[in-house]
């Protein structure tokens, strides 16, 4: 197969393609085929699983604008899950219009709250920040809790199936289409937005804000907007969350969740969309398939009797040690396979 | 009047075993800048060694109390070795993310070693009923209270007058001025973590008292955000003020306002003050204007 | 000739033999079951779950139904809905016939999911609102339901204080299990007009570790029912008792248990319980299994283990005596046909551990009293007989 070596162009056309050479087009076509094949040939637990990615590759893109891109430390994902999940849910239940019209407005209102938690991001930097985004986690979750009238307080929030333009995806293999449709969407919108002007202020930002602000970058305006279009991202994944399982209760949105999202981003890659996708796939699948492992082990075996703290001395695991081995994720771990075949025989 | 007093010792008190979880915390970012996430974790296994040397092991309660503190001492040099060490210069989410993750680590290893059945403390601390200004409460509050001035006191002449206090000042003031004084910034960084984790014991064991030994000592975790951001990160006083000012805030809301506000309002109040005062009353202020 | 006759018969003694075998070998009955043995309800959770596994151990040993073992599928949920949830995408498709539940978020969020998949959901949450048939087709529970449970305890308050006004007060764990039967209370009130002043404005934060401020909030109250389970109640205890409060407490099913006795130290003394199950301490037939299974097991004393472990084996036993009554009548073992028989099957005795517990086609909760119980002398001991309102 052709390696690239001295990749060149002569167009702002070619310049700005999404690939540039044609085994990076073999690699994505193969990519999308396996993702279009899938669900005809996984179990239904399985195919469980991959919905439940989809819906986390859009949360973790989004963070990853947020805190990969634009440097913003976010302990708060749980809490924008939510906004966006129950907006969707308030417009389904209480309102008659179409789930398209719900996914809207859970967008559009994850957006605006998360501009307001980002003004706070102006004047707190790195540790602060984080520590405040953590409150604004655990005041969202209570404002969920206690706000009966509009959420259903401790109770869970019931949806009716969605319907659209008379279809209503039923079961998880109606759903992995409409799921994947919006993923797709959102990596390709999130990676046409690192080509962008708005896209280079926020990473500008991430390198260096004083900096950024001396050639002439906005700091607020970019935080807030960094804030705005990440809590979209966000709320996308809240409101696929509440039209997928119509059932929403307060614990899918918890601190813990928060934690999940950012280890995802962290083990996948911080500030690169794929490696959003491969965290997402990662954190998701591996305590599915201990799930699956448990109930094939013996009922005597550790697995099965201390199946959660298993999971969470794994997940916690997880972390320390791609942190202690290999900070910059599994983009980096494929980045680094990519430039070892390409080289091949050579060192370098 | 009455309820007033009663609400205020009450404030007082929770405030005082929060001042003593936050105490490790301080002190640990003090010395190398780091936010531990786990510090709850800290406080569990600090509960259950002690739980499981007294009734498990038959020790004598001071004797417990001494293994206890040794468990801890070695589990912070070894945190501070294995984990925090390769993640000098890395940036701040990074660490916060491994702290993140070693709490999730040390809870899960708790519940595979000890299991998720709470446990009653046992009861070398009186719990006899005692009245203060007209307010009940129990004599292992007044514990707490006493402890958390001791150590106050301790902490106070150890980094005014001990050498190794001066030092853990000058390392968190300056790493590089610090290393051409000759100081050994490692072993500063070490002893942070090995106080860190007395002090946890200490917490552990009194809030293991009031509920039991299980995994919820570790929820207390989350709440010392709230009292080091209101105090400063980096002020042992300020541990001291703040878990004061949250205790109080908390005991008056749970009884004068009810509906469930007081588990809120240390998050509000961190929010307020980093709105405010982002260093806390009494943290060390960073100018930095963009 | 000889040798084709042999043949042919040889072939058939195989076949017959093989037919044998296949019939003994009879295809498992596969229920599922969520625990929470990690999580805010974990202190109950961990000898009910124990319970759980250990009845269909005992069945699985006494040859299981009619020959079929029960094959249970069961995982830790840690009281958390949505994983619950996936758990339960899990489950259906793995074949099962039956669910055995655990916590009222889960049984609230699930129940109108199994009245369409048509799994009988039996659960440990004994929330009012999954009790009537109308609305929830496939949930049962076997024991009164909380509000049932708050009706029973405000008629015995009423009945200490005849004629008297006394003030009542809830604590209750901020969730949907701690308000199930709230509302309930206040109607029971009204209605029969008794002179009760009724506050509930003492929610308990599940892993909260100090209630005093909720507590000087109801400082002159008569009577605390508390809702919840036995490790947060007991720090309730302690505190109200810390505060010198003289209201009695009052637990219901959840909080009146052996380790609610343990912890609460001083503070137990007095402490009246609705416990539907009982305490270990019953001279009554029904605890002689689980005892002695328990003790086989390398468990220990029931004493120890608690009441909890008795609730779960006899839950279990209830739906295995329907799936045992299925196969009696030679039916399909599936869903609906478990639904029927548990609504039609005559009144199962618990050897006097609980009164017998039988449902109706209208009503799904197994019974309708409940014994009470004081704790004098470091244990529970019964102070009223089944009592029904």
């Amino acid at each position: 197969m052709a390696t690239t070596t001295g990749v060149y162009h002569t167009s702002y056309r070619a310049d700005l393609a999404l690939r540039h050479t044609r085994l990076e087009y073999v690699r994505l076509a193969l990519a999308l085929a396996v993702v279009a094949a899938l669900p005809f040939y996984v179990s239904p637990f399985w195919l469980h699983v991959l919905d439940q990615i989809g819906i986390a590759v859009i949360g973790a893109i989004g963070l990853n604008i947020l805190v990969g891109y634009t440097g913003q430390i976010s302990l708060g994902q749980g809490g924008f899950l939510a906004v966006g999940a129950y907006s969707a849910g308030v417009v389904a239940t209480k309102s008659d219009l179409s789930p398209l019209v719900g996914v809207l407005v859970a967008v559009l209102v994850t957006a605006v709250v998360g501009a307001f938690f980002g003004l706070p991001a102006l004047r707190l930097k790195g540790l602060y920040l984080a520590i405040a985004t953590l409150a604004s986690q655990q005041i969202i979750v209570w404002l969920i809790v206690h706000w009966d009238f509009l959420t259903g307080g401790v109770d869970a929030l019931v949806l009716e199936p969605a319907t659209v333009f008379g279809w209503t995806p039923t079961g998880d293999f109606d759903w992995y289409w409409v799921i994947v449709g919006f993923a797709t969407l959102a990596t390709i919108t999130a990676t046409n937005l690192f080509r962008t002007g708005v896209g280079r202020a926020f990473v500008a930002i991430r390198d260096h804000d004083i900096a950024a602000e001396v050639i002439g970058v906005n700091p607020a305006r970019y935080k807030v907007l960094a804030f705005a279009v990440s809590s979209a991202f966000v709320g996308l994944a809240g409101a696929l969350t509440a039209y997928w399982t119509q059932i929403l209760t307060w614990e899918r949105f918890t601190l813990d969740v928060s934690i999940l999202y950012l280890a995802m981003i962290i083990v996948g890659g911080l500030g690169s969309v794929a490696g959003s996708i491969y965290g997402a796939a990662f954190m998701i699948a591996i305590p599915a398939y201990l799930d699956q492992l448990s109930l094939r082990v013996s009922a005597d075996s550790i697995l099965a009797t201390d199946l959660p703290a298993i999971k969470l001395l794994i997940f916690g695991l997880t972390i320390v040690l791609f942190l202690v081995f290999e900070p910059r994720g599994l983009a980096r771990i494929w980045q680094r396979a990519k430039d070892y075949l390409r080289l091949w025989p050579f060192r370098y | 009047m009455d309820t007033f007093i009663q609400l205020t010792v009450a404030g007082l008190s929770n405030g005082a075993i929060l001042a003593l979880a936050a105490l490790g915390f301080v002190l640990i970012y003090k010395a190398s800048g780091v936010i531990n996430f786990a510090q709850g974790q800290f406080l569990l296994i600090g509960a259950y060694v002690v739980w499981a040397l007294t009734v498990d092991a038959g020790l004598h309660w001071a004797l417990a109390v001494a293994g206890a503190i040794g468990v801890a001492i070695v589990l912070g040099l070894l945190v501070e070795r294995l984990i925090l060490r390769p993640l000098v210069g890395e940036p701040t989410i990074s660490v916060i993310m491994v702290t993140i993750g070693l709490a999730q680590v040390l809870g899960a290893l708790v519940q595979i070693i000890w299991g998720t059945e709470p446990r009653a403390f046992p009861e070398f601390i009186p719990d006899d009923v005692v009245t203060v200004a007209g307010a009940r409460m129990g004599e292992n509050r007044l514990w707490a209270l006493g402890l958390v001035v001791l150590a106050l006191v301790v902490f106070a002449v150890f980094f005014r007058r001990s050498r190794y206090g001066i030092a853990m000042r000058a390392v968190a003031d300056d790493q590089q001025a610090a290393l051409t004084m000759g100081i050994s910034v490692r072993r500063t960084f070490a002893l942070a973590w090995a106080l860190a984790g007395v002090s946890a014991v200490v917490g552990g064991i009194l809030i293991a008292n009031l509920i039991g030994v299980s995994g919820d000592v570790s929820n207390i975790g989350l709440l010392v955000f709230p009292v080091v951001i209101v105090g400063g990160l980096d002020s042992v006083p300020g541990a001291v003020v703040g878990g004061a000012i949250i205790g109080l805030l908390t005991a008056y809301t749970g009884g004068y306002v009810g509906g469930g506000l007081d588990a809120v309002i240390p998050y509000l109040a961190l929010v307020a003050i980093l709105l405010a005062k982002p260093y806390g009353l009494f943290g060390e202020v960073r100018i930095e204007r963009v | 000739m000889k040798l084709r006759i042999g043949a042919v018969a040889l072939v058939l003694a195989l076949t017959l033999v093989a037919g044998a075998q296949s019939r003994s070998t009879a295809p498992a009955i596969k229920i599922g079951a969520i625990f929470d043995r990690s999580g805010a309800t974990s202190d109950v959770g961990v000898p009910y779950s124990d319970g759980v596994l250990a009845y269909i151990a005992y069945i699985n040993s006494r040859g299981g139904v009619k020959g079929r073992k029960i094959q249970l599928l069961s995982q830790d949920t840690g009281y958390n809905v949505a994983r619950s949830e996936a758990f339960y995408q899990q489950l259906r498709t793995s074949g099962i016939v039956a669910i055995s539940g655990w916590a009222t978020a889960d049984t609230e969020a699930f129940k109108a999911r199994v009245a369409a998949d048509r799994l009988p959901y039996v659960s440990a949450s004994y929330a009012e609102s999954v009790a009537n048939p109308e609305e929830t087709p496939y949930n049962f529970f076997i024991a009164p339901s909380y509000s049932q449970q708050m009706r029973i305890a405000l008629r015995w308050i009423s009945r200490q204080n005849p004629g008297q006004q006394v003030k009542v007060a809830v604590c209750y764990s901020d969730s949907p299990f701690g308000r199930s039967p709230l509302e309930d209370g206040k109607r029971y009130i009204e209605s029969k007009r008794l002179p009760m002043s009724y506050d509930t404005q003492c929610a308990m934060r599940p892993g909260g570790t100090d209630f005093t401020a909720q507590l000087t909030r109801i400082r002159d109250s008569d009577y605390i029912i508390v809702q919840n389970t036995s490790a947060p109640a007991s720090t309730l205890a302690k505190d109200a008792a810390r505060l010198g409060m003289r209201a009695r407490i009052v637990l219901l099913n959840w909080a009146a248990d052996e380790l609610f006795v343990t912890l609460a130290g001083a503070a137990r003394t007095g402490a009246v319980g609705i416990q539907p199950f009982g305490t270990t301490a019953l001279k009554v037939p029904g605890l002689k299994a689980p005892t002695q299974w328990l003790q086989s097991h390398g468990g220990g004393s029931i004493h120890r283990k608690g009441i909890h472990y008795v609730q779960g084996w006899y839950t279990t036993a209830v739906l295995i005596a329907a799936i045992r009554r299925v196969v009696a009548q030679n039916e399909d073992v599936n869903g609906p046909n478990i639904k029927t028989a548990l609504e039609t099957m005559p009144a199962i005795g618990t050897g006097g551990v609980t009164a017998s517990i039988k449902f109706s086609k209208s009503y799904h909760a197994g019974q309708r009293g409940s014994r009470i119980f004081r704790v004098t002398r470091g244990r529970f001991r019964q102070i009223a007989p089944l009592t029904t309102p």
